[in-house]
């Protein structure tokens, strides 16, 4: 519950810089309960999943620490016209993500995603990463460490990768660069059972923040 | 002295039983979710991710010659410890801080259904 809340003592202040209000979060809420958004998505951490059953059970994933993973443009931009991330089905190898996803109107996706904005987790560690095209991070990404294997990319124009785990196109944009790295090195924190391996323990925590930073130029 | 004795004995069964319970229908599973994105879900090396622009082919289990040449060591070995362990593609991931040992155990015996073969005896 208490990350529910306001998990960073900063965000209310980023919040005020941003122009959004405590009321917008507390309409966006009410929205999301009322269009019951939680069929598919839970909201209140910590990670609940600890089976491979449980995995299968979610219809959606898991926004208990969106604030922490998502940039609150993309987000709102988002809301109100979602495009398809993950290119099958969720928890499918064989269906295609038909897509549908539910669209909100602007005032709408405003408030739920400053809703959304509020839930955080402790273990992201804000200004660790930078965006920075490196070739260390580029070399581990496309070469080293199997990523390109299940996430689509964008190299000089084209889209390439695998089309098991969540798109990376555009990731830039839609993701916060400090829970890329997060999740690299706390997986388990975010998605203790998941189709992508764990790698923390097997990378140094510095070619860690090499991928995170090139991830977050795409 | 002898009911610590027998309370450890008791504990160490139950431990046991707990642990080394898995049925076959485990072993499929976690090749669905952990092995089935690349190698497919009938073992085929044809999972989603094998996209035209996919630098190898995953390995076919169905392929009986090729994974008769493979001890369950081999496999073990693979799975753990990912594809430039043994020579092969780094898009073959080191799975040692995800699967634990028995669990590949399990993923080893759904590959042999696949080839229907036992690897190298002896």
């Amino acid at each position: 519950m208490r990350k529910l809340l306001f998990g960073s003592a900063l965000l209310p202040l980023l919040w005020l810089m941003s122009g959004q209000t405590w009321a917008d979060a507390a309409g966006g809420a009410e929205i999301f309960k009322t269009k019951d958004c939680n069929g598919c998505h839970y909201t209140e951490g910590p990670a609940k999943e600890k089976t491979i059953e449980d995995q299968l059970a979610k219809k959606g994933p898991e926004l208990w620490y969106a604030g922490s993973k998502f940039q609150a443009q993309w987000l709102d931009a988002w809301l109100q016209d979602p495009q398809i991330i993950r290119l099958l089905e969720y928890n499918s190898l064989d269906q295609p993500n038909p897509g549908g996803h539910a669209k909100l109107a602007a005032d709408e996706a405003a408030q739920v995603a400053a809703f959304l904005m509020t839930l955080t987790s402790d273990v992201v560690v804000a200004g660790k990463v930078k965006p920075k095209s490196n070739p260390k991070g580029k070399l581990i990404f496309k070469k080293k460490m199997p990523c390109s294997g299940c996430h689509q990319y964008e190299d000089r124009g084209k889209i390439l990768g695998g089309k098991s785990g969540p798109s990376l196109v555009g990731a830039g944009t839609r993701l916060n660069p400090d829970w890329i790295l997060a999740y690299l090195k706390n997986p388990a924190e975010f998605k203790p059972v998941k189709m992508m391996p764990v790698f923390a323990g097997l990378m140094k925590e510095k070619d860690m923040e090499k991928v995170a930073a090139h991830v977050a130029t795409f | 002295m002898l009911k610590r004795i027998v309370l450890l004995i008791l504990f160490s069964t139950v431990n046991l039983l707990g642990a080394g319970v898995v049925s076959a229908a485990d072993g499929d599973q976690l090749y669905n979710f952990y092995c089935a994105q690349c190698h497919g879900q009938g073992g085929k090396g044809d999972g989603p991710n094998v996209t035209q622009d996919f630098a190898t082919d995953p390995r076919n289990f169905t392929n009986a010659d090729e994974m008769q040449k493979l001890s369950d060591a081999d496999i073990k070995n693979v799975v753990l410890d990912g594809g430039p362990a043994v020579s092969k593609s780094a898009l073959m991931p080191p799975w040692s801080k995800t699967i634990s040992e028995a669990d590949v155990v399990e993923i080893t015996k759904t590959l042999r259904k696949f080839c229907n073969c036992e690897g190298p005896t002896g």
